[in-house]
Parts: structure tokens; C-alpha cells; sequence
């Protein structure tokens, strides 16, 4: 028998809590494992995240595309948008970025800050890809905007 | 790995294309043909750009292995796009 249940019961019998008390406790003692189930992803096995050794500890597996999901509904009818890019070409894409001449990216972060997008591409080194990457698996940018009738989902899979 | 095929469909009130799975394996011939001055072509243009010519060609491979898996769906009420790297 589990501890805490054990603990649970054995309170119930001195009397310390009521019936109803211990009833909510040994639910909310089984609603644990399931939150930390609806984490898992995937396999243990291929996953270069955190160590699945401990049975509590969630399981991430690495991200292997970036989806973009837009529907909007237009005058003339819906127009739907699904685009699935592998996480190798957002890698591929970053190296592209750093042979880019110095010079070249000035002029590029100067443009960008001009319209609206603070991104020092500079900054970008092949060093900090991975850490990059790593953490787009946790994106999910979801747009529900309901007068203009469009949902935009941006997430990795 | 290099992809192998492509598939394409454009379809508009004007145009209707079928599915096309294009076996991209048979750009390669050509390409490996013309390698000598398409690696040429690369030199220069990085000798100019003062960037390493190997890291260019390095990063250009890997784009071209990274495409593998890539899909574009684009579907309107009258047109839809569809491009798939397989």
C-alpha cells in the first residue's frame, strides 16, 4: 500500500479527519499520477531530454517539426493553411544565417527593428542552436481572433 | 539523407494540375554532370562573399537533407496548393 494512503487511513481510524476528508485526499493522491502521465510525449527510448529513470519524472521527446496551422473564413469561403517544416531545416536554416557577412547583418537587424521585429540575428551562433531548438519544443502560440473569424496554432511535434 | 521525391498539386478555377510525384532522384544526373561548374559557380561566389567554402557547402548540403519531410498545404475555396519533400 502506498504511504500516503496508509497515512490517510490511519488518520481516518484515529479520528483526526472525517470520511469525506479521507475520500478527497485519496482522490486528489490518485489525480497525481495522471497529471504527470499527461506530460509523457512519447518513448522513452530516442529521447534526448530529460532522464525518464524516476516514474514521476515527465518524459520529453525531442521535437521533430514545427506546424503552422491558420483557418480563417473569408467572404468567398474558408482558406486553410498547414505547414509542417522539419526542425533539420530551422537548424540548416540558423547555419545558413551565419554566413551571412557581418556587414550583411547589420543592414538586416537595422530593416527588421524598422518593421516592428527586434531580432538581432547577430546574436543567433551555430553554439546556441541546439538550446534554441530545444526550446521551441515547448512553443505553442495559439491566435483565436473571432471578429476577423482566423485561428492561428503554431506548435512542434 | 538527399530527398527522393516531390509531389506538387496546383489546383485554381484556371488551372487543374494533377498530382505530380516528381522522382527528384533524376535531377541528380544532370546535376552531378554539370558539378564541376556548379562547385566553380560556389567558389567564386563565396570568394567574393569572403565566406568559407566549405562551411558554404556544408550548410547547403544540409538544407538539402533537412528538406526531407517538409509540407505546404495551402487550400482556399477555389485554389489549393499542395507541396510535400518526401
Amino acid at each position: 500500500m502506498n504511504e500516503n494512503r496508509r497515512q490517510i487511513l490511519e488518520m481516518l481510524a484515529a479520528g483526526k479527519i472525517t470520511a469525506n476528508e479521507a475520500e478527497r485526499l485519496i482522490a486528489a493522491l490518485e489525480s497525481e499520477p495522471a497529471a504527470t502521465e499527461g506530460v509523457f510525449t512519447g518513448n522513452i527510448a530516442g529521447s534526448s531530454g530529460w532522464s525518464g529513470n524516476d516514474k514521476d519524472t515527465p518524459v520529453r521527446t525531442r521535437a521533430k517539426y514545427l506546424r503552422v496551422l491558420v483557418e480563417s473564413t473569408e467572404k468567398d469561403g474558408p482558406t486553410t493553411v498547414n505547414v509542417r517544416v522539419p526542425m533539420q531545416l530551422l537548424r540548416a536554416g540558423v547555419r545558413l544565417a551565419s554566413l551571412i557577412p557581418a556587414q550583411a547583418h547589420e543592414q538586416l537587424d537595422a530593416s527588421l527593428s524598422k518593421h516592428g521585429v527586434p531580432l538581432t540575428l547577430s546574436q543567433i551562433k551555430p553554439e546556441n542552436l541546439e538550446e534554441l531548438i530545444d526550446h521551441l519544443g515547448d512553443l505553442t502560440v495559439d491566435v483565436d481572433a473571432k471578429e476577423e473569424k482566423a485561428k492561428v496554432r503554431v506548435f512542434c511535434e | 539523407m538527399i530527398p527522393n521525391v516531390a509531389v506538387l498539386e496546383i489546383e485554381n478555377p484556371h488551372f487543374h494540375m494533377p498530382r505530380l510525384w516528381l522522382p527528384l532522384i533524376l535531377l541528380w544526373i544532370p546535376l552531378i554532370l554539370l558539378s564541376p561548374l556548379i562547385l566553380f559557380v560556389i567558389l567564386a561566389a563565396c570568394i567574393v562573399g569572403r565566406v568559407s567554402f566549405w562551411k558554404a557547402i556544408a550548410t547547403f548540403w544540409g538544407i538539402l537533407c533537412a528538406l526531407r519531410g517538409l509540407n505546404v498545404r495551402v487550400t482556399t475555396h477555389d485554389s489549393k496548393v499542395l507541396v510535400r519533400i518526401l
